[in-house]
């Protein structure tokens, strides 16, 4: 077989020729290439000598053409798809920063997508400001919650200001503890008059408030730290820059099966300055409403939201929401019964609050009642969670500790350590299939209400049996 | 961060701008600049703070980007935007007075735009006197606006502005003992003056771009002495766009003096706001000198010439 001619991929005359044509091309091209290389750089220096000429240093420009175009003008075009994005951006990086300036990235505005985009699952809950909705978002398949602005085509000044305020506040915020707000999409109704305005959100799977309400025994101590640092930590950031909860609540903190908790709902919420401005005494659902609120104050600060944070912890420790008044005096006597009255030792203030002048508290109080019972209503706490609890409840709003101060607290750095959040138990899900239970706690306030005054009220008698209570368990096998 | 920066104009937006509707681009700057005016006089005499009046300047320029000018009336818009801003600001303004005060700047007798003629108007009340119905239609115009506007921006109402960059960056400068009162009250002149200009630098640099321009430019008027070393760069202003920009802020009086010297704003017969059935005459009336420089036409003319020529040669 070999002896029968030469192997087909040996070479012959003919492949050397074509090898020899193949390099005389290809030395053509390099000489081309060589030719246009230095043809390009000579232009470029060309141009460098006409602009350098073109432009004087910016400290003559002004005088140079003071109403004429400016000489350089900012790329209005959109850029030429021959390069690909990344070199192009690493490129443009090398002329345009050589000294490493700080480029800030607002991102860009555009017009709203449509509801259409997702697909809607089941209902979530029905709230007083709007409806919650599971759904899946077409493009992705990721889940989440929409909530729907509630809007009054009747409402003769326009979308309200509750619903724009949470966009705003929402938009602004980003903290692994707020729920983050994906985007706002409408509906493509073609009525103008009914305007349908959806909240994307990401979807959690729990409200503290249910996982609360269904739990066989209440939530360990590491698990009660667990949830009160990522609360304090989400609202340290809103306090931070300057925005206001005020509707802090069980059933608007959400908790994801990760153990994660977002604090959501920010329809209550608004940005405040310093000094705090004139606002509406009309917030904070009643059972956390701190009693600054409740006495009528209308500058306050973000000491409402911390008095809310005590509710929910003592909720957390007993499943059972803290102060249950049934309005407005009754939810004042709950708490003067819990935290002791308001002296002028423990709150030198108070008196000058508009609904304090009705007030009339008992003229020479018994020692214990204006102490607070914290220590006796929880005997399974530590001394330092005591000791937090109680400045938390503070009837004085500059007596409790800011957000970070309680990050801070002895409480979490005692034994039980807080629990790793991947550690967290998962609960079955109601949001994911049925539809969830009408809620009994009241509402938050609705924008516009009258401001319930509370008119002389007698607070003299509420302390009468107190001296016969027990006084605490004293001691008792801490739980962990 | 967010309190600092911008959402800005994408490039697209700005190339596609002419797309959006086929407005010349000298009226499309002159209805710009004068729907930004009449926002700022709405703002003085609604005793808003210059904050509020300037974000809805903002989100004016931001709103025609998405949508085209011609689709509402340029008035309105602007009390849409004034409106809705005023509402999420801390002062809200109620429809009743914006509805009031709008009637009055669109009315002969108001001073606004009337520089022109060279006359103080004359006041005569039932010019700008508005009936029941006319506020209820007005006011139902402005809400379906102030929905769209929130739609066009997806909700996106936040604008940083760079006046209080501007006093903070003015603190850590010295100008050689100059008063700096003197440069502040500049500084302020010109970032207001940048919100009306049709070149949308509000909407193209970041806040901190505009206040360093402004400083400069300042500095520059009163003659104050500044650094000798590339100090925009401490505030992440390179030179090019500070360059831009200071030119950019500059041009604009020279700009609005030609605009009302001969341009769209200084043909027109008389004062105020530019409306849509204005743009529509002027449009109109330009439309017949347009079509004599159409490409078909003229193709169709040089084919008769060419023909002619033939036929000419042939004979």
């Amino acid at each position: 077989m070999a002896g029968k001619g030469k192997s087909r991929w040996a070479d012959d005359e003919e492949d050397a020729a074509r090898e020899a044509q193949f390099k005389k091309d290809k030395e053509e091209k390099k000489r081309l290439k060589a030719e246009k290389a230095r043809k390009l750089e000579a232009e470029r220096k060309d141009r460098e000598a006409a602009a350098q000429q073109q432009q004087p240093p910016p400290p003559q420009l002004p005088q140079e053409s003071p109403n004429g175009p400016p000489p350089k003008r900012r790329r209005v075009s959109p850029e030429q798809e021959t390069s690909t994005p990344s070199q192009n951006g690493a490129h443009l990086e090398n002329i345009t920063n050589p000294s490493n300036l700080l480029r800030f990235n607002g991102g860009t505005f555009s017009r709203s997508r449509s509801v259409e985009n997702y697909d809607k699952l089941n209902d979530i809950e029905e709230g007083a400001y709007g409806w919650v909705s599971r759904a899946r978002c077409l493009a992705t398949s990721k889940i989440v919650a929409l909530k729907r602005l509630k809007t009054d085509p009747k409402d003769r000044s326009g979308l309200p200001v509750t619903g724009l305020r949470e966009i705003q506040i929402l938009r602004y915020c980003s903290h692994r503890n707020i729920v983050p707000l994906l985007e706002v999409v409408v509906s493509d109704s073609t009525t103008p008059l009914d305007p349908s305005i959806f909240l994307v959100l990401e979807f959690l799977e729990h409200d503290l408030k249910s996982i609360l309400e269904d739990m066989p025994e209440p939530f360990l101590a590491s698990e009660v730290k667990t949830l009160l640092l990522q609360l304090c930590s989400g609202v340290a950031y809103l306090h931070d820059n300057w925005i206001l909860h005020r509707d802090l609540k069980t059933s608007n903190l959400l908790l994801n099966n990760r153990g994660q908790l977002k604090i959501a709902d920010f329809g209550m919420s608004r940005y405040v300055g310093d000094p705090p401005p004139k606002l509406t005494q009309l917030v904070v659902t009643l059972w956390y409403r701190a009693p600054e609120l409740l006495l009528g104050a209308t500058t306050y600060g973000s000491a409402i939201d911390i008095w809310s944070i005590g509710c929910i912890f003592g909720e957390l420790l007993t499943r059972e929401p803290l102060l249950q008044g049934r309005n407005e005096v009754d939810e004042l006597t709950q708490i003067f019964e819990l935290c002791g009255l308001p002296s002028e030792e423990s709150w030198p203030s108070f008196r000058r609050l508009p609904n304090a002048r009705g007030l009339r508290l008992p003229s020479n109080p018994t020692p214990g009642s204006t102490t607070s019972r914290i220590r006796a209503k929880f005997p399974l706490l530590t001394s330092a969670g005591v000791q937090l609890f109680n400045s938390l409840l503070a009837l004085d709003p500059m007596r409790r500790p800011t957000a970070k101060e309680v990050l801070e607290h002895e409480y979490f750095r005692q034994d039980p350590k807080p629990k790793q959040e991947a550690m967290f138990p998962t609960f079955p899900s109601k949001a994911g299939q049925e539809r969830r239970r009408k809620r009994e706690t009241p509402n938050a306030p609705v924008r516009g209400q009258k401001a319930a005054d509370l008119g002389a009220v007698d607070f003299s008698g509420i302390f009468a049996g107190r001296e016969k209570e027990e006084r605490g368990g004293g001691f008792a096998l801490r739980m962990v | 961060m967010a309190h600092m920066t911008n959402p800005l104009a994408t490039p697209d937006q700005i190339f596609h701008r002419n797309s959006l509707d086929s407005l010349p681009t000298e009226l499309r700057d002159a209805i710009f600049f004068s729907a930004q005016c009449l926002t700022q006089a709405a703002g003085i005499l609604l005793q808003l703070p210059q904050s509020v009046t300037a974000q809805a300047n903002v989100l004016l320029a931001r709103f025609w980007l998405i949508e085209p000018m011609m689709s509402h009336e340029f008035s309105e818009v602007s009390a849409a935007t004034l409106y809705l801003t005023a509402k999420i600001g801390p002062c809200p303004c109620t429809p009743r007075d914006l509805s009031n005060v709008y009637a009055y700047l669109l009315s002969p007798s108001s001073a606004f735009f009337s520089s022109l003629s060279n006359k103080s108007p004359k006041d005569i009340p039932d010019d700008y006197y508005q009936s029941e119905t006319a506020y209820q239609a007005f006011h139902s115009r402005i809400l379906s606006l102030e929905h769209l506007i929130l739609c066009s921006l997806s909700f996106d109402t936040t604008v940083s502005l760079p006046h209080p960059l501007a006093i903070t960056y003015l603190q850590s400068m010295d100008f050689l003992h100059f008063p700096k009162e003197k440069i502040a009250r500049r500084v302020v002149e010109y970032l207001n003056t940048a919100l009306l200009s049709p070149q949308m630098l509000y909407l193209t640099t970041q806040p901190n771009g505009l206040a360093v321009a402004a400083i400069y430019n300042a500095a520059k008027d009163v003659g104050a002495k500044m650094p000798e070393c590339e100090w925009w760069e401490v505030f992440d202003v390179d030179r090019e766009d500070l360059g831009f920009l200071v030119v950019g802020m500059r041009s604009l009086e020279g700009w609005v003096e030609d605009m009302k010297g001969d341009g769209v704003l200084g043909k027109r017969k008389r004062g105020g706001m530019v409306t849509r059935k204005e743009v529509r005459q002027i449009l109109e009336r330009d439309r017949p000198q347009q079509e004599v420089e159409d490409p078909e036409l003229a193709m169709a003319r040089r084919m008769d010439d060419k023909m002619r020529e033939i036929e000419g040669g042939a004979a």
